[in-house]
């Protein structure tokens, strides 16, 4: 299960093969293969000497410690420490560290090599551990989501349809998404009631709104640099909605012409027209993207927003009074798409993963079991105004919020008609494709040189003979 | 040497002694007996010293070299040895050719700009003053100097992100200002976001919070160089431009080329600036630089392997400015210095 053995042995070798004078500082070293440590590699609390029940499924050591690294983003950490706090009532002799960073990549890579990841990380954020990366050295995760939770419910029952999809590569689930995401189009319900608008469902009536929000000296869409690529999300969900899985699937398998299919090119050419018509406010590929969001949120010069649902949280210091934020679903190409009207595009977000290599695996685990227990859930739905991927925990009233219940709303009448797709993170293209699309937004490259551009980042991948391309279905 | 690895300290006394005393140090060395006080000054102040270079510096770059011949994905102890796979990937990589060309435009660009400017101001606030009396430097100089300075009293990345927000299409002050004076065309006009102003852009910011330092750089170097020469040059009738050319630049040369190699090194690194005011690599990638493309490949990609084949390729680049900027500058006759300044 761990390295060290091996590692020592090659750095070893390495040190007599340079054959340089080194002593014991060596472990300080910059890019060290080292701060491997025989004595500590041996897990504690690896449950052989304690006993196994339903209150203590994955045998937690009680006088142990345990730490957690959450990316600390939109929803922040204290809804982890606030599971630590029910955790410790449980185990009062255990030590708890959770600690948060937006730089999960660069911090916890040393961790890695050395053989002393934390017990369970939330490795999100653009800064993410790339999951093919590190796939072998995480443990599977099975067990968690067959225990019961605290209340009792074995926890795979309590959870949405679909949720444990994003967190399985190669037949292996490896990690828990804990937050449920909804995307599609947002705007303000006060402004949308105060001119009589109603929300878009094909893109010919995305056009017509465009124009109505010209006239008013509004513009139909903005966009930030780092966030351009939201309206590729966008073109590709209002795509597969019109032309099923087939193009799901060839794109997620990044094949060959996957790009010019009919459907993708007839979206690509409705926003294009959209652009061409001045409905996009221009100055986006020069523009950051929080600050691009409150041209929407907080100045309302733009009307629409392609987003997920983390939206809310992300611009809740910066959304004007009033702003009644509500979402409906992707525009579809024509009146009947093939997924439904109504389909949507949702998934989990926010990967919980715990190492093999942690000192208390065990214990990383009975951490998450305790996330995704009700009160914890709870606490985080209330808080964030979004829902974990455990179900029911959003009330009729959203907790006054007006997006999280058109969320619950968009998923209730999706009646099962949900899709998602992962290829652009999973092989890592979106720095790439964010220059493409910051381009195209701008105005710079016809739907052709989109078209060519994009499939050649997604041919580049395929090509790579040391990249392995994940089955999808 | 497999043997002396146990003892860094005594393995690199003895390596170094000989170096100061050239091929006299074996006959000295029969004169000292292996004393304590001979071997420990050794030690202190040339064992440890070398040590912690080695130990600190070489050895990274050892691993680094090493490291990308490997496939290394950065977050294991596990990898292989590929050869030279990595830079063979590297130079069939068209994004890494657009990221080289980019770090190469700004290291020619910023150094050259920013010596000419630093060195202006410089010639201005020390010997640019009135043509009569004394040599001195315009009036209100000192409060120049100070003010000057301000923007390397900055950290990069707050420069960046000042700049960043000062370039807004919509809520900036450069389009505020333009737009006031009836350029129209400047509304919304995305700077970083338009292949034609984002490199310059970007090359402008790192000028801006450089210009400061090099200026009092030059300023103290030329406060070195007497008034008498000065003087003489005025009085055989050198206006001002003709002094900073015929008499400032010459006599302050290594001057400039430290600061030519070590705003070149900025310059090729630049991470800071293209990461704080493009982070996507800018309009087709036009600011992209070796750095920024290398940490993507790092950490985002998780191939450390590859990412120090970068690593190595940037290292050589700029062994390669230095070289030529030395070469370039003993062609124009800085042989001359070579002897009094070593």
């Amino acid at each position: 299960m761990t390295n060290t053995g091996t590692s020592v042995n090659r750095r070893s070798v390495l040190i007599a093969a340079m054959g340089l004078p080194l002593g014991v500082t060596l472990a300080s070293c910059a890019t060290g293969g080292g701060g491997d440590d025989p004595a500590d590699a041996e897990p504690a609390g690896n449950g052989e000497d304690q006993e196994v029940d339903a209150d203590n499924p994955f045998g937690v050591q009680p006088d142990s410690a345990v730490e957690a690294v959450i990316f600390d983003g939109g929803y922040g950490i204290d809804y982890v420490e606030n599971a630590a706090e029910i955790m410790q009532a449980n185990f009062p002799d255990m030590t708890f560290n959770v600690s948060g960073t937006v730089n999960i990549a660069p911090e916890l890579q040393p961790r890695f090599v050395g053989g002393d990841p934390p017990d369970l990380i939330d490795n999100a954020g653009a800064q993410q551990i790339g999951f093919t990366t590190i796939l072998n050295q995480l443990e599977e995760l099975d067990d968690v989501i067959d225990a019961p939770n605290l209340e009792g419910e074995i926890i795979r029952d309590t959870l949405f349809d679909g949720v444990l999809e994003p967190g399985t590569y190669d037949g292996r689930f490896v990690a828990v998404n804990y937050v449920l995401t909804v995307y599609g189009l947002w705007y303000s319900g006060s402004l949308f009631a105060e001119h009589g608008w109603e929300p878009p469902t094909t893109w010919a009536e995305a056009m017509d709104l465009g124009a109505a929000a010209q006239d008013e000296g509004l513009y139909l869409f903005c966009w930030g640099q780092e966030a351009a690529t939201y309206y590729q999300t966008l073109a590709i969900d209002s795509a597969i909605k019109e032309a099923g899985d087939e193009l799901r699937l060839s794109l997620e398998h990044l094949e060959e012409g996957a790009w010019s299919h009919e459907a993708l090119q007839d979206v690509f050419h409705a926003m294009k027209d959209i652009i061409d018509a001045g409905y996009f406010l221009p100055g986006g590929s020069g523009t950051q993207f929080t600050a691009a969001q409150a041209q929407w949120s907080l100045e309302q010069q733009a009307i629409l927003y392609p987003s997920g649902s983390w939206i809310e949280n992300e611009m809740a210091d910066q959304t004007a009074e009033g702003f009644e934020m509500r979402g409906f679903p992707t525009m579809a190409l024509s009146d009947s798409p093939a997924l439904g009207a109504n389909a949507i595009h949702s998934t989990a977000g926010e990967p919980f993963i715990v190492p093999s290599d942690a000192e208390n695996v065990a214990a990383g685990k009975e951490l998450l079991r305790t996330m995704l227990s009700r009160e914890a859930a709870e606490y985080f739905a209330r808080e964030k105004l979004a829902p974990t991927i455990v179900a029911g925990t959003v009330p009729e009233d959203g907790f006054g919020s007006t997006a999280l219940v058109s969320q619950t709303e968009m998923l209730e009448q999706a009646e099962g008609a949900i899709f998602t797709h992962d290829f652009v993170s999973r092989y890592g293209m979106n720095q790439e494709m964010l220059v493409v699309w910051n381009s195209f937004l701008d105005g710079q490259l016809s739907v052709e040189e989109l078209t060519n551009d994009l499939q050649s980042i997604t041919d580049g991948v395929r090509e790579d003979d040391a990249i392995d391309i994940i089955e999808v279905t | 040497m497999t043997a002396t690895s146990q003892d860094p300290g005594r393995a690199l006394a003895v390596g170094a002694g000989p170096t100061p005393g050239g091929r006299k140090a074996p006959r000295r060395r029969r004169r000292h007996p292996l004393t304590l006080d001979y071997v420990s000054f050794f030690v202190m102040f040339l064992g440890l010293p070398l040590g912690l270079f080695l130990v600190f510096v070489i050895w990274p770059f050892a691993q680094a070299a090493y490291y990308s011949l490997t496939n290394w994905t950065g977050f294991s102890a596990d990898f292989d040895v590929i050869g030279v796979s990595n830079y063979l990937r590297l130079f069939n990589d068209e994004l890494f050719r657009t990221a080289v060309w980019n770090s190469a435009r700004l290291a020619l660009v910023v150094p050259l700009v920013t010596i000419s400017i630093a060195l202006i101001f410089a010639s201005l606030i020390t010997v640019g003053g009135s043509a009569k009396g004394n040599i001195r430097g315009l009036a209100g100089s000192d409060f120049y100097r100070v003010v000057s300075f301000f923007p390397y009293a900055i950290p990069a990345i707050v420069i960046a992100l000042m700049w960043r927000l000062i370039f807004d299409p919509n809520i900036g002050l450069i389009n505020g200002v333009l737009t006031a004076f009836g350029l129209g065309q400047f509304e919304s006009y995305p700077w970083l976001g338009r292949v034609a102003t984002a490199m310059p852009v970007t090359m402008f910011v790192i000028i801006w919070g450089m210009v400061g330092f090099y200026m009092l750089l030059f300023i103290a170097a030329i406060k070195g160089v007497p008034a008498e020469t000065f003087e003489a040059a005025r009085l055989d009738g050198a206006g001002r431009w003709r002094t900073i050319r015929s008499i400032i630049l010459p006599l302050i040369r290594n001057n400039v080329q430290t600061a030519w190699i070590y705003l070149g090194i900025i310059a090729l690194d630049g991470f800071v600036y293209v990461q704080a005011l493009n982070p996507t690599g800018g309009p087709a990638n036009s600011t992209l630089v070796m750095s920024q493309y290398l940490f993507r490949t790092a950490f985002t990609d998780g191939r450390f392997g590859l990412a120090s084949a970068m690593g190595v390729v940037l290292a050589l680049v700029t062994l390669l400015f230095a070289a030529i900027v030395f070469s370039v500058n003993r062609a124009l006759g800085g042989r001359d210095e070579k002897g009094s300044s070593g």
